[in-house]
């Protein structure tokens, strides 16, 4: 038995204030994985990262590689996470070198000029479609929820109908 | 009979006619009993003045009967006795004398230290809780380590004695630390037991409080009794019923009155059912709160009980006072008593010839306590009212009315200067000269006298041992230790870990039937070259035997020399010191503080030069400073610029203590220097070649981000491709080691270190096998009962145990210092607080304008912590201002979150809720937007959280 991946969740912000009140209590996690080549080398979000966890759970961050590693290694099979990446392309990396996880969970992903906004709180670009698309063709549910009382609304629907895919 | 009665009668039978006396030795012969144990109650015995203590070495002694008996003189008419002890400045030619039972029976109270001025109010609660009719009350001593919180209660017990309030009988004193891990053993002691109420039970016990009945029981360290403890003891202070172990009414009664004692909070340590329930509490002063002329009363009557010990008068000057009294920390009375200890123990060793006198001296103090006068320096005021209570010399003389009684835990358990005398004169014998001799004397008395200053700290190690091995291991160690120090052998410190961890796999072992391990001939020939720790180890194994009642096979006792060996090889875990000198009012202190702070370390002093400061000025202050914090492995010294650069080779000279500089210091170098001396073995050499290459965390905010791969590829180019690994040493290589390499597993684990593994390894054969890994890792670091002589850091067991194991991380996460250095400089300055926050802001938000909201979420976050007051870390006032941030998107977007009505109603009454909704008033005076309910919610679980943590 790999570790039990509680959640999956894409959210340009990583760890914040929904992941912090919500998602970590309900899904019951010991720890949160922060899962961002950039974060890993940058020494302020990570403080940031560990600043924000909440009691009594730990938080590492690390880059794409070294979660895959870990995932791969059964001394690690007793973790039970909720890991956080902040790009779909990322989500795409994990699945593709071998996570298991039936469903993905999108935040939040923050608006810039080369995205468009497809819901409130996301916006994407070409790549991120593509990353969706590729979930989408390996039966992954893209599951879009703030936070987990909220009604579970379907990414791929939204997609379709702004003519993007 | 007890003990005392035995050897009073033995003494009174068997002196004889004549005036000889016998000596401790002959009467330990004669008895069987523990010769220290013997010295201790004769002392006693001269005490309460049953026996006479003759002048000369070794010291005889004579029953106060045959004195009579034989001369019917008075003290004074005998020359051979001992002078009646008194006390007195030099030149001061009357000796004041009292008469010996007024003195006793008098207001015992009167005697203590402070009883009129700073203990007055405490004293005279103690009489009214002793007084108080009918039983008096029970009564809760509070004071830190040290501030004489047995020594308060035993006088309560003396005065109620006194006064005729209690029955004639012993102090009943129990520590319940002693039993705290297991509450049956302790109830057992407490409230006795019948037979049969378990397994080896066979006869009836009566329990203390049984044996205090009508008298005083006194509690110490009470916050270490278990909860279901203490509940058994309010239930007896209620009902002044109980039963013993395996009876099932509570039948027996007796009336005890309770006098416990705590250093703790006892709001946090202790059961407020319990606290309620004694209601008078007595807090005594640290000893930085006594006035100058108690602080000089209690050295004077601490000198006079060494001086009684010694037979001898002690001279010391203003200085050695002045030192004595500044070396005290944070141990209060009990470390001002072992200091002196110590510095009377040296005194004595030093004027060993002189029959008459030990003289003190400044220059002879260990560096610890001549520190006590720069300590005291620092406080003008304080400093200057001892003065004035200052004669230029003092004298102590003798005097046995003046002692107080020996029950304390700072007293040793047996007579140190007797051992120093009889040691000294065998080292004589053998040829060797005065300077050799004391040194070699004094590097025992330090390991008898260090214990003090672990104690603290001890106990919280204790309790971490406690997790990996049983508790009945480690009292069997202890008495292990107990019996090798008896044996005169030295043990340090780190014993009770390596020995314990030693027993308990070789006992798991025996008990899973494995085979027994093999004494190869390598062992053998190692253990040939330590027969001082081969005859010791013949010992321990008999001791462990007998706890155990299983035959030890003959090859443990290979396996327990070179552990005892081992350990004594072991190096000083001293850390390498650090002093920051720059120049500036501040810069030095402000930087080194910020670090010391962060890292809770204490290997950093600070010396700040004033640009009108004399390079001259400046050398002699860094020296001092160098002093301070050496720990015997050198010291780094961080300087800014010029001259200061210069020093090393000069501060080598002056202090003796190795010094090396590195210029340019920054706080992050100065983080970075602390972070690689805390608690790791590590020497200055390799410490300050690796500053040299410290290059910095980068020093502005864009800085730390996006900076990566560079160091990374090149360092992994420049290091070697072997894997990483970690070693860990113990004498087999399979017990001990295997148990750190458990827990060091589970820490890498735990840290997602994947990369390093961990090798245990014996001690026999250490250096082939290093040799051997070498050849397939890297080694990062070293670990166990001895340091290999390898170039890598050594971390030692009880560092490792003392909660060690989170710099042990930080070392070898190379990223660690990166982080402490990233959170410094966020915590520090709201400058860059703010700056990220905006960018950020921009980064993460589309419709809103972040310099321009930004104030206004300021304001919000201000709001919130003036009216709940609390400070927040500008880390979460950066998550708050982003969540705000986005609720205020939603609120545009109309696109709230939402929640659960009732969850919502649950918090109607809640105080931050509320303020939370008045913070939000804030949003719709400036922005026009109101949060709905759904939105505080959410800032109030965030907010909440942050609490909790």
């Amino acid at each position: 038995m790999p570790m039990d991946i509680r959640l999956l969740r894409i959210d340009s912000r990583l760890l914040h204030g929904q992941v912090t009140t919500n998602w970590a209590k309900v899904t019951k996690v010991s720890r949160i994985l922060v899962v961002s080549d950039e974060a890993a080398h940058n020494a302020i979000r990570r403080t940031l990262m560990f600043q924000a966890a909440p009691p009594g759970i730990k938080v590492n961050v690390m880059p794409v590689a070294k979660m895959l590693s870990i995932y791969c290694d059964p001394r690690f099979d007793f973790f039970r996470v909720l890991i956080l990446v902040e790009r779909p392309r990322d989500a795409q990396r994990l699945i593709a070198g071998g996570l298991k996880v039936s469903k993905v969970n999108i935040g939040a992903l923050s608006f810039d000029s080369s995205r468009v906004m497809v819901t409130d709180t996301i916006a994407v670009n070409q790549e991120d479609v593509l990353a969706f698309k590729w979930m989408h063709q390996h039966g992954i549910q893209l599951d879009v929820r703030k936070v987990s009382g909220d009604n579970s609304k379907d990414l791929w629907k939204y997609l379709k109908d702004k003519k993007l895919i | 009979m007890t003990r005392r009665e035995k050897i009073l009668q033995y003494l009174q039978s068997h002196s004889g006619t004549a005036s000889t006396g016998l000596t401790t030795n002959e009467i330990a012969q004669a008895l069987d009993i523990l010769r220290s144990n013997v010295s201790k109650e004769l002392n006693n015995l001269v005490r309460q003045q049953l026996v006479y203590k003759l002048k000369g070495r070794p010291v005889h002694y004579l029953p106060v009967t045959a004195t009579k008996a034989v001369a019917n003189t008075t003290m004074a008419d005998h020359p051979q006795l001992e002078q009646a002890p008194t006390i007195g400045f030099a030149g001061q030619a009357k000796i004041n004398s009292f008469p010996t039972t007024e003195y006793d029976n008098r207001n015992v109270f009167d005697k203590m230290v402070g009883s009129h001025a700073s203990l007055k109010s405490q004293v005279e609660q103690a009489k009214a809780a002793l007084l108080y009719p009918p039983h008096g009350l029970n009564t809760l001593i509070i004071g830190p380590t040290g501030s004489g919180k047995t020594y308060f209660a035993n006088t309560m017990y003396r005065f109620a004695r006194a006064e005729g309030l209690i029955k004639d009988q012993e102090f009943a004193t129990f520590n319940c630390a002693d039993y705290a891990h297991n509450p049956q053993l302790l109830m057992s002691h407490l409230f006795g037991y019948v037979k049969g109420a378990f397994t080896g039970a066979d006869e009836d016990k009566p329990g203390l409080i049984e044996q205090a009945a009508g008298g005083i029981l006194f509690l110490d360290e009470v916050h270490r009794l278990p909860p279901e403890g203490q509940e058994m003891i309010f239930y007896f202070m209620d009902h002044g019923t109980y039963n013993r172990l395996g009876e099932t009414a509570k039948t027996h009664h007796a009336d005890v009155r309770l006098i416990c004692a705590t250093t703790e909070n006892p709001e946090s340590a202790l059961l407020q059912t319990f606290v309620r329930r004694i209601p008078i509490l007595i807090q005594l002063p640290p000893f930085n709160q006594r006035t100058p002329k108690e602080k000089l009363q209690l050295l004077e009557q601490l000198l006079t009980l060494e001086a009684n010990r010694i037979h001898k008068n002690i001279r010391l000057n203003e200085d050695v006072v002045q030192a004595l009294l500044g070396s005290v920390t944070y141990g209060n009375v009990g470390q001002l008593k072992s200091n002196i200890q110590l510095v009377c123990a040296q005194g004595f060793l030093n004027s060993i010839q002189d029959e008459n006198e030990i003289i003190l001296k400044f220059e002879q103090l260990p560096t610890n306590i001549k520190d006590g006068l720069s300590n005291l320096a620092g406080n003008r005021e304080e400093l200057g009212k001892l003065t004035r209570l200052l004669e230029p010399t003092m004298l102590i003389k003798p005097d046995a009315q003046r002692d107080v009684p020996q029950i304390d835990s700072y007293e040793l358990p047996y007579n140190l200067y007797e051992v120093i005398g009889d040691k000294a004169a065998l080292l004589k014998d053998e040829g060797l000269d005065q300077a050799t001799i004391n040194n070699f004397i004094m590097t025992d008395i330090n390991l008898h006298l260090k214990s003090f200053y672990h104690q603290g700290q001890f106990n919280k190690a204790e309790d971490r041992l406690n997790e990996i091995v049983d508790q009945e291991i480690i009292d069997l160690t202890k008495q292990i230790q107990h019996f090798l120090r008896q044996q005169q052998y030295p043990v340090r410190e780190n014993f009770i870990y390596a020995m314990s961890l030693h027993i308990s796999s070789f006992i798991k072992r025996v008990q899973a039937g494995k085979p027994l391990r093999e004494v190869s001939a390598n062992l053998i020939s190692l253990v040939h070259d330590y027969p001082a720790e081969l005859k010791m180890a013949g010992q321990v194994k008999e001791l462990i035997g007998k706890h155990y009642h299983i035959p030890i096979p003959e090859s443990e006792v290979y396996y327990l020399a070179v552990l005892l060996a081992s350990l004594q090889l072991a190096p000083k875990t001293g850390k390498v010191g650090i002093v920051v000198a720059a120049h500036g009012k501040s810069t030095a202190t402000s930087m080194s503080q910020v670090v010391s702070q962060l890292l809770s370390v204490n290997n950093i002093a600070a010396f700040d030069m004033p640009l009108e400061m004399s390079p001259k000025s400046a050398l002699l202050g860094i020296a001092q400073q160098v002093k301070k914090v050496d720990q015997g492995n050198g010291v780094l010294l961080l300087v800014d610029m010029g001259s200061l650069s210069t020093f090393s080779e000069k501060l080598t000279d002056m202090t003796n203590i190795q010094v090396k500089t590195i210029d340019m210091v920054t706080t992050a170098m100065v983080l970075e220097a602390a972070r690689k001396t805390a608690l790791i073995d590590s020497d200055l050499q390799t410490v300050s070649h690796e500053l040299q290459e410290f290059d910095g965390y980068s020093r502005t905010p864009s800085g730390y981000e996006n900076k990566p791969s560079v160091t990374e590829t090149a360092n992994e180019t420049a290091t070697d491709q072997r894997h990483k690994a970690i070693v860990a040493i113990c004498s087999t290589g399979q017990g001990t080691a295997q148990k750190i390499k458990n827990m060091l597993d589970k820490l890498l684990i735990d840290n997602l270190i994947e990369d390093v593994s961990v090798i245990p390894i014996s001690i026999v054969n250490m250096k082939e096998r290093l040799k051997q890994i070498q050849q397939e890792y890297q080694i990062i670091a070293t670990t166990g009962v001895t340091k290999p002589d390898i170039a890598a850091p050594f971390i030692s067991l009880e560092s490792l145990l003392q909660g060690g194991s989170e710099a042990f991380i930080n070392m070898i996460d190379q990223l660690s210092g990166e982080d402490q250095s990233a959170l410094m400089m966020l915590e520090d300055s709201p400058q860059v607080a703010e700056q990220l926050a905006e960018k950020y802001l921009g980064q993460y938000f589309t419709f809103i304008n972040p310099a321009k909201i930004i104030k206004v979420l300021d304001s919000y976050c201000d709001f919130v912590e003036r009216r709940q007051q609390l400070t927040l870390k500008n880390s979460f006032k950066l998550s708050l201002i982003m969540h705000l941030a986005g609720a205020i998107e939603r609120c545009l977007t109309h696109s709230q979150m939402h929640v659960e009505q009732k969850q919502i109603a649950k918090l109607q009454n809640n105080q931050l809720f509320q303020i939370i909704t008045q913070a939000n008033d804030i949003l719709r005076e400036t922005l026009n937007l109101s949060l709905t309910a759904a939105e505080t919610y959410y800032i109030y679980q965030l907010i909440d959280t942050e609490i909790q943590k």
